[in-house]
């Protein structure tokens, strides 16, 4: 009795515990019959064979069957393909032309279109007897390799050093489909939900064993250290779970766990001390867990990791990346699923969310506070209680009743305004939407055939089967201005929910033998349903703005190329330091992935932050790519000029630095969207060589120029930095310098966390105060040189229109800033074509580490005199008004747009 | 806490410069305020305010930032850091954030922060500055009558308290009699008692004999039914301060489970029953603030209609009129031991939703009511952001400076302390507080002379039963005595929960010049959607929708020099803290309940208008500033001398 009372009062008090993650509703391993299976699988147990190797339409195509085939076993057919860059694809399914009882399912709209025309056709393969194996050249230097038996593929350098392989340890297991017989019972119960499985088991299962490597990362979406910690073997709790990848509505998740969250990204990297890296993606959007498998695993000790791949479903789709460099790897895997959509300028501001600001006179209040203390934010956010009843598309036309008029008065002062749209559709007859859905058969059916009936927020829901591309532009249409009434053009949208969450499905979600279209059982969809939501949501809005509007839709659940279709955030996270921290390793897996536009809520979604973890997160979050406070509506008001005069200036100081390091995010922002590498970088990314930093995630770096050093414990005021490479880095805050390689401790004042620039790097800022980032257009650059040991530094610059596809025409500016010999020329880099002008002027430029003390410098080609003296490193910042005082150019008097050069005299 | 958008400041007649309805360009001095300009032309190097460093004349407004805090860029948008003054001749003059300079949207007036030529922005501060004329007069107005009313309320205050002293005073002196008198009943009483018992005794004794004689030994045995009793009193007592352990808690904890809207201790606090009234509440105090589980105690004895009842709420439950309930926790139960097999599909949704919203999973979608219902009446006439109503009247942030961090969503709300007769729509109300000293003490203290009654009956009575000490007592004097110890005592205790009351209202706070006296045993009323919202002064504040009542809190005090009247620990929120309601005070002609709102969850906000707010002091202030706007209406005037 004392127990039961105990957790019910534990239930009541929920919101306040850490605890309360019901982890005995989410299924084990254990629980789950494909990987209790898998993982207990020995070495060495797949006996397949590749025989009848040949080239086919372009593919090294072989088959695999096993080596004594007394239960003749169909064969599987193997095809492995090549890619520009070092890609290289293997797949692996059921012989289509002996009829299996069921077309095993292949994900669809992930891989971009491009990659068809990366493809190297294959013409020949090289034979090698020791052992038996097939041999094509992948190009730079690299091979991709099939052994025969037992059955191996892998990819080598020449020189015959191994990079990937997969089945090194004849893991390999293809669970084919079989006809149902008399008799058979498929079925799977967990708690009280029972899947039909009427397919039975389909699972796959593999190892890939990464060469060289020190540590592996990737495979979000998890709350776990950014090296992943192995999950099975020597020093490894026997309970230990495997990283799942299945999309689920995790309730107050613990900031420490291989359990699965929102989102899955089945793409991991591996580094090592040879400061190579390579990247292993499987397309499959069934669940999946991963095992990374301790050193000694197998008796060997070796610097190799070597991890097991579990799938429930699917076929094997996977891309081996072979690097070498980090960046290498990232770029491979965005040639394959695409780079991260251009954001809009004002997306890349502050983002002010609440569950929820209640009304119109709430918004107007909130919208006229960030005025009142010099506040700048772009966005203002309304979560579900602004509908009417959780029926999307509407307005609670009590809370909002002129929402037109409400957008335009944030809309004048350049101010967006994001509502939320989920997947799941209130079943209400009197519901356009649900009546529109019902009536054209749009809904995800049951095992039965019945529209699939499940609870969310509404209560009694059906959810719109985005895997259909005919459903898809039907829901994109929902979003036009005469469909969704009361929306404006600076109405953004939000898809929360959709992993897809339901309340009272299994483990909080869609049963696994509901169906899509085709036929499609959710189980092989399933991590892939959110990605689908999120693609039709942002080419509705695409659509909506006649193609002239970038779309900017936040989703929580994601899968690869959702960087494709806009931002994502971490989900419901807790307001305690804990969460903070984890907040970088997550943030730092995602934008390795892929997902660079991504952000955890400020302060923490659950719970009431203490002022000071408020402050550290405004002061961290100013650095993630998407910067968005919000707050559970159980939550006191947290908004950032309620915690007294000095929180509020502290706060303030940590948006304002967002701000005024705008051009440099956008600059960023684009070079993602142009090549995949992220915003948010891990410092190995731009330090291979070194190896202090292949475990470090509490510092980070900010494209390849500044490095950040989070603050995540109470009551600190110093912090711990490694200062990676041989360069020197310039403290943002006082301009001191610092030698790399060294640890150091530094000073982390309440008003402010380490930050640094990196020796011979520029960086673009915009040091004017303003309301939100579209007042900043006109104002001038602040250019911050930070020269190196050979006075040298070099930075770009890119700037659009900030909203439109026109830069995809070429209308941008995009300049490279180079410092050597004593002369700053800017060049342009954009193509002959790009055509954007601009009347912004550069009205400042910093030098940081000149070795002498100049006093004026020459500007060509307007052959005039500026001026150089000390001036204040950062305009308006709590720091800097303690006196740091710098080299400054004043008013050279250039514009952003031309090419022109400075020479210091 | 005071990062202001902008500062009033006036006008000086001797260095007014010329006023232009275009936007002013190339003057080397914009931005700088009439007060400042002597700074700027001083010399001909300017000192950064802050000492940082010196910049020459050209450097002033050259859009170029010099100074960290501004110094030289008052006019654009250079400095971070910066202020801008504008002039708005005809109105109120502004500072405002370097930001707003040349960033599009007009903000000044006289448009003058805007002359990048980017937007055109007309000069609107003659009728700016009519309305804000017009409704400080307006307030002024207000301010003039409630001063007069306010005035009688502190005389009728000083009456009151005068009233009350005299009459506890003249209680006390009585009580002290009356404590005598029935002292003296006692006693006799005692003594008739005993006589009687006596007799009894000697009545049984013979029976007894009698009986025994008639009869053959026959073994007796002793009970003990008052002991029973007290076990039972005892048990109920203590069940709100122990882990509880028996099956019956569960109904309990299910209560909180489900029943979290329900008010808890609101028929307790009444002053007829002061010692009753100790005990439920120290018991709540402990509920609230050591165990959770003792809480549920507390929250089910709310529905207990008496006191007494409520002390041995505890074991009085049998479940036998909740069934309903104790059929919900087994399916609690069920859950927290992972068997879900009873919950039906949608029970499951609902439980996993209540998660996130906090909301008892039977009923799913009261949130949305719940806020819907929030006070989105009041939503025409109130101002929508700070700059409307300084546009209105000119006036932002004059004055409160006193209300430091205390607005309904933040620390400062626009100032609007007065409340228009004909801005009003709440339904509001205010009356006396039921059951706050309406103790009849009429038939006691209507007439001077009913002590004396009461001595004389007394002397009477105790000679007449004196008379028959002796001997055997007369039944009917017997009676008599008894009869009148027991009027004298209830009129006894009477009179000391009156002195007690009386006591508890004296020490009240009542303001530095009473003025808020009045309150004493009051409640304004607000009705706003399906709510009734009921604030009693010195007492609590409850939400009240059809039969079901939620209190916000128990009155806890004034904040921040009588501008707030704040209530506290009101029932407990699921998932959230204890409900509480901060109430803002302004000055009106009447007392009365507006604009309640919930801006964080369960904690509420509302502004009550009355004339107790309408200072003197206040009033001189506004009476300044008006004249000072009225001088400066002729700004050319100004200009030619």
């Amino acid at each position: 009795m004392r127990s039961l009372l105990f957790t019910l009062s534990l239930l009541c008090f929920a919101s306040q515990t850490s605890l309360s993650w019901k982890k005995e509703e989410f299924r084990t391993c254990d629980q789950t019959p494909f990987c209790k299976r898998a993982r207990s699988r020995a070495p060495g147990t797949c006996s397949l064979i590749a025989t009848d190797v040949t080239i086919s339409d372009g593919d090294l195509v072989a088959k695999l069957t096993p080596k004594d085939n007394d239960d003749h076993i169909n064969p599987l057919i193997l095809s492995l393909s090549v890619y520009r860059n070092g890609i290289v694809r293997l797949r692996i399914d059921e012989d289509h032309s002996l009829n299996p009882p069921k077309k095993r399912f292949r994900v669809p709209d992930v891989l971009v279109s491009e990659l068809e025309a990366k493809k190297i056709r294959l013409e020949k393969f090289a034979t090698e007897n020791d052992p038996p194996s097939s041999v094509v050249h992948v190009g730079d230097g690299y091979e991709a390799v099939v052994r025969h038996e037992p059955f191996e593929v892998y990819v080598r350098e020449r020189s015959g050093r191994r990079v990937l392989s997969l089945n090194s340890h004849g893991l390999f297991d293809f669970e084919q489909m079989r006809k149902k017989g008399e008799g058979d019972n498929w079925e799977e119960k967990f708690r009280t939900h029972t899947d039909s499985r009427p397919f039975g088991s389909q699972s796959i299962s593999f190892g890939v064993s990464f060469y060289e490597s020190s540590f592996v990362y990737g495979i979000p979406e998890h709350a776990t250290s950014f090296a992943l910690k192995p999950t099975k073997g020597p020093g490894v709790e026997e309970s230990a779970e495997p990283y799942r990848l299945f999309n689920l509505d995790v309730f107050e998740y613990d900031h420490e766990s291989p359990f699965g969250l929102y989102g899955s990204i089945p793409f991991m990297v591996s580094h090592g001390k040879s400061g190579k890296s390579s990247g292993f993606f499987w397309l499959n959007a069934a669940e999946m867990q991963i095992d990374v498998l301790a050193e000694g695993w197998d008796a060997e000790s070796s610097s190799r990791i070597d991890t097991l791949w579990m799938s429930e479903a699917g076929i094997v789709d996977t891309f081996f990346f072979v690097g070498p460099e980090p960046k290498d790897v990232v770029r491979q895997y965005a040639s394959v699923t695409g780079t991260s959509a251009m954001p809009q300028l004002f997306a890349t501001g502050y983002h002010q969310c609440r569950w929820n600001y209640k009304d119109e006179e709430d918004v107007a209040q909130v919208d006229s506070k960030f005025d009142e203390y010099d506040i700048p934010y772009d966005v203002l956010w309304l979560d579900i209680e602004h509908t009417d009843g959780k029926r999307y598309f509407t307005w609670d036309s009590a809370l909002f009743p002129n929402p037109e008029e409400m957008q335009k008065k944030l809309d004048v002062k350049g101010r967006r305004m994001v509502t939320i749209v989920d997947p799941h559709i209130k079943r209400d007859d009197s519901y356009f939407l649900h009546k529109e859905a019902t009536e054209m058969g749009y809904y995800v059916k049951d095992s039965s055939g019945k529209d699939f009936d499940g609870w969310c927020w509404p209560g009694s829901s059906s959810y719109i089967d985005m895997l259909s591309p005919e459903i898809r532009e039907w829901w994109g249409g929902r979003f036009s201005y005469k469909n969704y009434v009361g929306s404006t053009p600076s109405l953004y949208i939000w898809n929360d929910m959709n992993e897809p969450s339901v309340f009272n499905g299994p483990e909080v979600t869609m049963p696994r033998d509901a169906l899509h279209v085709g036929g499609v059982e959710h189980r092989e969809v399933h991590n892939a349903y959110g990605y689908y939501f999120h693609m039709a949501t942002s080419d509705g809005l695409v659509m909506r703005g006649e193609g002239k509007d970038r779309p900017f839709v936040l989703s929580r659940a994601i899968f690869p190329g959702t960087q494709r279709y806009g931002a994502i955030w971490t989900g419901d996270n807790t307001a305690e330091w804990e969460h903070l921290r984890v907040s970088i390793p997550m943030l730092l897996t995602l934008g390795l992935t892929g997902i660079t536009f991504s952000g955890a809520d400020i302060g923490g979604f659950f719970g009431n932050p203490e002022p000071e973890l408020l402050v550290r997160w405004y002061q961290v979050g100013a650095y993630y790519p998407f910067f968005r406070g919000h707050a559970h509506h159980d939550t006191k008001r947290r908004e950032p000029w309620l915690f007294g005069e000095r929180n509020t200036e502290l706060m303030r100081d940590a948006i304002h630095t967002r701000y005024t390091l705008l051009p440099y995010f956008y600059t960023l922002f684009r070079e993602a969207n142009v090549t995949g590498v992220p915003v948010l970088r891990p410092l190995w990314m731009e330090f291979p060589q070194d190896e202090a930093t292949f475990s470090n995630d509490e510092a980070f770096m900010v494209g390849n120029g500044l490095l950040v050093q989070g603050v995540y414990t109470k009551g600190t005021t110093h912090a711990s930095v490694y200062l990676p490479g041989e360069e020197s880095w310039y403290d943002l805050r006082n301009g001191k310098t610092y030698v790399g390689g060294k640890t150091y401790k530094m000073d982390a004042p309440e008003e402010s966390i380490p930050a640094f620039q990196r020796a011979g790097t520029i960086i673009p800022r915009k040091d004017r105060f303003r309301r939100s980032s579209f007042q900043m257009d006109n104002d001038p650059y602040t250019l911050v040189i930070a020269l190196n040991s050979s006075q040298e530094a070099d930075g770009e610059l890119y700037i659009d229109d900030g909203k439109s596809f026109e830069f995809k025409r070429g209308a941008y500016i995009h300049r490279r800033f180079v410092f050597s010999n004593g002369v700053l020329t800017s060049t342009n880099i954009a193509p002959p074509e790009a055509s954007l002008s601009s009347q912004c002027l550069i009205d400042r430029i910093i030098l940081l580490g000149h070795s002498s003390g100049p006093n004026s410098a020459l500007v060509e080609p307007l052959n005039q005199k500026a001026e150089i003296e000390m001036g204040p490193l950062r305009m308006g910042g709590l720091v800097a008004s303690s006196g740091t005082k710098v080299l400054t150019i004043r008013k050279p008097g250039v514009r952003v747009d031309q090419d022109w050069t400075i020479k210091i005299l | 806490m005071r990062v202001l958008l902008s500062f009033l400041l006036l006008l000086l007649a001797s260095s007014a410069i010329r006023s232009s309805s275009s936007p002013v360009t190339d003057d080397p001095f914009l931005g700088i305020s009439p007060l400042d300009e002597k700074y700027y032309k001083s010399s001909s190097e300017i000192k950064c305010k802050d000492g940082s460093k010196r910049f020459t004349r050209a450097q002033l407004n050259d859009d170029f930032c010099d100074c960290a805090d501004g110094t030289d860029e008052p006019g654009t948008s250079a400095c971070p850091n910066g202020k801008f003054y504008c002039r708005n001749a005809g109105h109120s003059p502004l500072v405002l954030f370097s930001s707003r300079v040349n960033d599009g949207i007009c903000d000044c007036c006289d448009g003058s922060d805007e002359y990048d030529g980017i937007v055109t922005c007309s000069n609107t501060c003659w009728e700016a500055g009519k309305a804000a004329r017009e409704n400080l007069k307006k307030k002024i107005d207000t301010y003039n009558q409630g001063v007069v009313i306010r005035r009688k309320e502190i005389e009728q205050a000083k009456v009151g308290l005068e009233k009350d002293e005299a009459e506890l005073k003249k209680l006390k002196s009585e009580e002290k009699i009356l404590k005598g008198l029935v002292q003296q009943l006692k006693e006799r009483k005692e003594q008739i008692e005993k006589i009687g018992e006596k007799d009894r005794l000697e009545k049984e004794k013979e029976e007894k004999e009698r009986k025994e004689a008639e009869l053959a030994a026959q073994p007796g045995n002793g009970t003990s039914e008052e002991k029973t009793d007290d076990n039972g009193k005892v048990e109920g007592s203590t069940a709100g301060e122990e882990m509880p352990g028996v099956s019956q808690d569960d109904e309990i904890l299910d209560e909180n489970e489900h029943h979290d809207e329900t008010g808890r201790y609101k028929d307790l606090d009444t002053d007829e029953e002061p010692a009753a009234e100790a005990e439920p509440t120290s018991v709540l105090e402990e509920g609230t603030h050591t165990n959770p589980a003792n809480q549920h105690v507390v929250e089910t004895k709310e529905e207990s209609p008496s006191s007494e009842d409520l002390i041995t709420a505890g074991s009085q439950h049998d479940g036998s009129t909740k069934k309903e309930e104790s059929d919900e926790v087994k399916k609690e139960e069920d859950i927290v031991s992972e068997k879900k097999e009873e919950l039906s599909k949608e029970e499951l949704g609902r439980l996993v939703a209540s998660r996130w919203t906090g909301e008892k999973s039977d009923t799913p979608s009261e949130a949305d009511e719940d806020s819907k219902a929030d006070d989105h009446e009041n939503h025409d006439h109130t101002p929508t952001s700070p700059q409307e109503v300084e546009e209105d009247d000119g006036f932002v942030s004059d004055g409160d400076e006193e209300t430091g961090d205390d607005g309904k969503y933040s620390d400062h709300e626009p100032e609007d302390d007065t409340y228009e007769e004909e801005y009003r729509h709440d339904s509001t109300s205010s009356y006396k507080s039921d059951g706050e000293d309406d103790l009849d003490l009429s038939e006691t203290t209507s007439s001077p002379t009913w002590l004396e009654k009461i001595q004389k009956t007394v002397k009477n009575i105790l000679q007449a039963v004196n008379l028959f000490q002796t001997t055997p007592v007369d039944k009917s004097e017997a009676d008599r005595v008894r009869k009148e110890y027991d009027e004298s005592s209830s009129k006894l205790k009477k009179i000391q929960s009156r002195v007690s009351s009386l006591e508890k209202k004296l020490k009240q706070d009542f303001g530095p010049e009473k003025e808020f006296y009045s309150f004493h045993g009051r409640c304004f009323e607000s009705k706003q959607g399906k709510y009734t919202y009921k604030v009693c002064a010195y007492k609590e504040a409850t939400q009240e929708e059809g039969y079901s009542k939620t209190q916000l809190g128990g009155w806890e005090k004034f904040e921040n020099s009588y501008q707030f009247m704040t209530y506290t620990n009101g029932d407990k929120c699921w998932n959230g803290p204890d409900r509480s309601l901060k109430i803002k005070l302004r000055c009106g002609l009447k007392n009365e309940l507006m604009d309640v709102d919930e801006p964080s969850r369960c904690e509420y906000a509302a502004v009550l208008s009355t004339p107790a707010r309408c200072l003197e002091d206040k009033l001189k202030e506004l009476q300044e500033k008006l004249e000072k706007l009225m001088n400066q209406d002729q700004p050319q005037k100004h200009d030619e001398l």
